[in-house]
């Protein structure tokens, strides 16, 4: 079921609202069976059959989990416990591969070593790369001793909770758990009043911006798919457009999930906090799709790192100092893990080529950053005055780069990616709409090229850009608005410019903001209705 | 050693980490409000500490430091 749906927001949404009261009356554990029940409907609702996959694994890693427990208990079992957890992990990094990625290894072995394999098409279950990281991170905690205690109901709503299930954030057993266990039994009418506020500005990110500027960015993609010529200007129009489109899609998913969560009485983790303000590209990943971010840092990053830096220490090569870096030492201990964590991540977001270069793409955006910011500062003369230059510099230089990147991460193929980047670096000319090039006679500079479209249809295009552009680099975002209230966990205002309007302009639960809120409401219901898939829960 | 002895020697490792002489880290300090604190010079920090105290956290644990103060518990847990 989808969140932007009639059938979500007009049925489910109020049905489980309702319930859900009437449930926490009856005591905790009927809150939480209920809300098990409810996201099994939920997860259920595209495909009942996808039931029959993610209930039995629920059940398989409570069991390992369990026994994972148990061996807790004796001293010198470590080694059983080691096994437990890398039976654990494979099993279900196993379960993600034939689902996800059986096809495209398949493809990549014909292609490669000219194997015979007949492809395997599988239908991906929703939200399994999400649901199998998740409990991969609950084995590690139960594991390293985080979790001394859990039972099934509370384990299974963890996995299943319908907020977050399809598409993150990605949350911690003990961020959660201790939360339902706090569940009262009467409704908190200002985190209900809240959450629904939340869900409206995620929905209207999602059904008006995201989808608005996609009428306008799709044809383009499909256009370098079918082999046709782009043109610079439709070129850099596509890539903005897609950043634009994603960011919302993802802003608004983001926003809706915190925001259910809220209603229900529980706040996530944040795990969105406008990216395309980021001066550098580590700020980038600190701040996009954040509890991935820290998955990958936790689980690949820091035991790459950590075994590396210790080796390094143990032949006696010395560490990395960074006051005086050693390239082999740079080489080793940041940039091959650094590279090889975000290979994982494009890895994660889909099964083909395109997916791989936009990860290793942004692994060598981020390994040319750290370089960077070793050798850079010194050359200034000051902090302040590096930070004064660099930030609008590298703004920019980020915001190009995650733009480039993103042409990978939507093309079709390897192929209509290759042409649009060289269409972005003018190789087919500069487009103009033909009545333009009439009106100002650019008939004959061969770089020019008249685009068939009406100036109408041209500068909608472009408005909507810009209008993006203007909403998601000046404005604040959702959580700003409403960080006096705690949205998730542990958000609080950063001394910035649109924290300080966020501040002034904080929501309330007041007329003027029940208004606004309606009007985001109102015009997002008003383009409801196609089935507009958030691009996340793709993977 | 106490804990305020801890965070003066933790202060003075990422300070020469990060570059800078007026880092004051408490036991409430998330890594988050501190500027340039990346995963990158966490792990740097985390090996200083091994190396500095001849002590070897576990992988799980360096992932569930939510601030400094529980990294300080952990190495006085350690060294007790």
């Amino acid at each position: 079921m989808l969140f932007n749906s009639y059938e979500f927001i007009f049925i489910f949404l109020p049905l489980v609202l309702f319930g859900f009261q009437l449930a926490r009356r009856l005591g905790y554990n009927a809150a939480i069976v209920f809300l098990i029940f409810v996201s099994l409907i939920f997860y259920a609702w595209w495909r009942p059959i996808n039931l029959l996959i993610i209930v039995p694994s629920i059940f398989v890693n409570y069991i390992l989990a369990k026994t994972l427990l148990r061996y807790a208990e004796y001293e010198g079992k470590a080694r059983v416990r080691n096994f437990l957890l890398t039976i654990g992990i494979i099993s279900n990094l196993l379960f993600l591969g034939y689902f996800k990625y059986l096809t495209f290894f398949q493809g990549t072995s014909n292609d490669l070593f000219g194997t015979d394999f007949v492809l395997t098409y599988i239908i991906l279950p929703l939200g399994i790369s999400f649901i199998t990281f998740q409990k991969i991170a609950f084995l590690v905690d139960v594991h390293g001793g985080g979790i001394k205690a859990f039972k099934f109901r509370e384990f299974a709503l963890f996995v299943l909770f319908f907020p977050q299930l399809i598409a993150g954030p990605i949350v911690h057993f003990r961020e959660m758990v201790p939360q339902y266990r706090q569940l009262g039994i009467r409704i908190d009418r200002n985190m209900l009043a809240l959450g629904i506020s939340l869900f409206c500005i995620g929905l209207f990110k999602k059904a008006v911006l995201a989808d608005g500027i996609a009428i306008h960015v799709t044809p383009v993609f499909d256009a370098a798919a079918a082999g046709q010529v782009i043109t610079l200007t439709y070129a850099w129009i596509a890539a903005i457009g897609f950043t634009l489109q994603i960011y919302f899609d993802f802003a608004g998913y983001s926003d809706m999930a915190a925001g259910l969560a809220l209603a229900i009485g529980l706040r996530l983790p944040v795990n969105f906090d406008s990216p395309l303000k980021s001066c550098n590209i580590i700020d980038f990943w600190a701040r996009w799709h954040i509890t991935l971010t820290r998955f990958l840092t936790a689980y690949v990053y820091n035991p790459i790192a950590l075994y590396g830096t210790r080796r390094r220490l143990g032949k006696g090569l010395g560490g990395f100092n960074p006051n005086n870096p050693k390239f082999t030492a740079f080489l080793t201990l940041l940039a091959a893990p650094t590279f090889l964590t975000m290979l994982l991540s494009g890895l994660w977001h889909g099964a083909g080529y395109t997916f791989i270069v936009w990860g290793a793409l942004h692994g060598a955006y981020l390994c040319i950053n750290h370089g960077w910011r070793l050798i850079a500062p010194k050359r200034f003369s000051s902090r302040e005055t590096y930070e004064k230059w660099m930030r609008p510099v590298g703004f920019v230089i980020t915001f190009l780069s995650v733009t480039f990147a993103m042409v990978w991460f939507r093309a079709e193929s390897v192929g209509s990616a290759l042409e649009l980047s060289k269409a972005m670096a003018g190789t087919n000319g500069i487009g103009i709409p033909e009545k333009i090039v009439g009106m100002i006679g650019l008939e004959n500079m061969s770089f020019i090229i008249p685009e068939a479209v009406s100036l109408l249809e041209f500068f909608t295009t472009v408005a909507w850009v810009i209008a993006l552009l203007v909403v998601a680099l000046l404005l604040p975002n959702g959580f700003q608005f409403l960080a006096a209230y705690e949205p998730v966990l542990g958000y609080k205002l950063k001394d910035n410019p649109s924290s300080r309007v966020a501040a002034k302009l904080s929501w309330q639960p007041s007329l003027p903001w029940f208004l606004i809120i309606s009007v985001l409401l109102i015009s997002a219901v008003l383009r409801v209705g196609g089935q507009s898939e958030f691009l996340y829960w793709q993977f | 050693m106490t804990d305020e002895e801890l965070l003066r020697s933790f202060s003075q490792t990422l300070g020469d980490l990060l570059g800078t002489t007026d880092l004051e880290l408490t036991l409430e300090t998330l890594r988050s409000e501190v500027p340039g604190w990346d995963s990158f010079n966490y792990i740097n920090f985390i090996v200083a500490i091994e190396i500095g105290h001849n002590v070897k956290f576990k992988v799980a644990d360096v992932e569930s430091f939510r601030n400094v103060g529980q990294i300080v518990s952990e190495l006085q847990a350690m060294l007790a």
